[in-house]
């Protein structure tokens, strides 16, 4: 059993395939278990543990890489950067797992693993001059947090832009907010936390997490809303130095 | 013009689209909604601009990374 576990394999490894392996070799030292993710049969022989804790934590953990390699491309803004935090994340994840209680949420955890790292490792090369103090500026200091859009057809108008731009510019919108605003959009909106879930996340108080998703949304939309306009894509039927032209409402 | 719930909906527009009213201020809203269209209008460019961040933000890791990833796990494993 052993010699399978030290053969390197060719094939890339899965999950599943592990998971098969150590429930293999701690049915052969102990009585039948009924599933390989079954953390109670760690009670057996050290390596057996060993091997059965390192299958559970890649059956469990291994699967958030995409999300969080997602959000480390929104955190770090380049690809080598956000591969290198996905990585040194889930070591310090694997060596903090015995602390993880199962049962609890792993996601919201690893979310908290990977924005530590963020600050601890890459923030401090990338800060931008005013973020730390960035929630006690005033909406006009930020920029065009009021809403540019008004009116009925407008909103109709605005939404059927919105879900017509490409990614790029969805992405380039991101990148331009400033980066808790960003945060809290992308945990909210991408991966569906809560707002409790969210401030312990960004370790931050719950109304704080409100108003960087408010004021991050507003920002977001209203970029968008501006990007639309400048590429002709219609958002304002209202606008008075826009003539109506334009959008699906031809006469 | 008498304010027959706007007010409301729309200053707890953000909190209903995340789920975050309790039952019986998500069903005010909801039952607001039904019968206001320009809250209706302003909650489906929140919507749209939601899905807009979801599409965006799809993404997966580089093929090499799991690999890595893996690598390093068992070669902190075996140093333990
Ligand atoms: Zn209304």
């Amino acid at each position: 059993m052993s010699v399978v576990l030290d053969r390197p394999s060719v094939n890339t490894p899965v999950i599943h395939e592990a998971g098969k392996v150590s429930f293999a070799l701690m049915s052969n030292s102990k009585d039948d278990t009924t599933a390989p993710a079954d953390i109670e049969t760690a009670e057996a022989e050290p390596e057996a543990r060993a091997v059965d804790v390192r299958s559970l934590f890649e059956e469990q953990a291994i699967p958030f890489m995409d999300q969080l390699y997602a959000a480390g491309l929104r955190m770090t803004r380049n690809p080598a950067d956000a591969a290198d935090l996905v990585q040194e994340t889930f070591v310090k994840a694997f060596a903090a797992f015995g602390q993880f209680q199962q049962g609890t949420n792993l996601k919201a955890w690893l979310y908290r693993i990977l924005t530590n790292t963020f600050i601890n490792n890459y923030r401090k090369k990338q800060r931008d001059p005013y973020q730390g103090t960035i929630d006690e500026l005033e909406d006009w200091q930020l920029g065009g947090a009021e809403s540019v859009t008004q009116g009925r057809s407008t909103r109709s108008a605005e939404a059927e832009a919105i879900d017509h731009l490409p990614d790029s510019a969805v992405k380039d919108a991101l990148q331009a907010i400033p980066e808790d605003f960003r945060m809290a959009v992308y945990f909210a909106d991408v991966e569906g936390f809560s707002y409790q879930e969210i401030a312990d996340i960004m370790k931050s108080p719950v109304g704080t997490v409100m108003s960087r998703l408010h004021r991050g949304r507003r920002m977001l939309r209203d970029l968008l809303s501006e990007y639309a306009l400048e590429r002709g894509i219609n958002t304002s039927g209202t606008r008075a130095n826009q003539p109506a032209t334009t959008g699906s409402k031809k006469k | 013009m008498t304010d027959c719930g706007c007010e409301k909906a729309k200053a707890e527009l953000e909190e209903y689209l995340h789920n975050e009213l309790a039952k019986a201020d998500a069903a005010d809203i909801a039952e607001h909604m039904a019968h206001c269209e320009d809250c209706t209008r302003e909650a489906h460019v929140g919507t749209v601009l939601t899905q807009a961040v979801q599409r965006a933000c799809r993404e997966t890791a580089p093929s090499d990374l799991r690999d890595q990833v893996l690598a390093r796990l068992r070669e902190v494993q075996s140093t333990h």
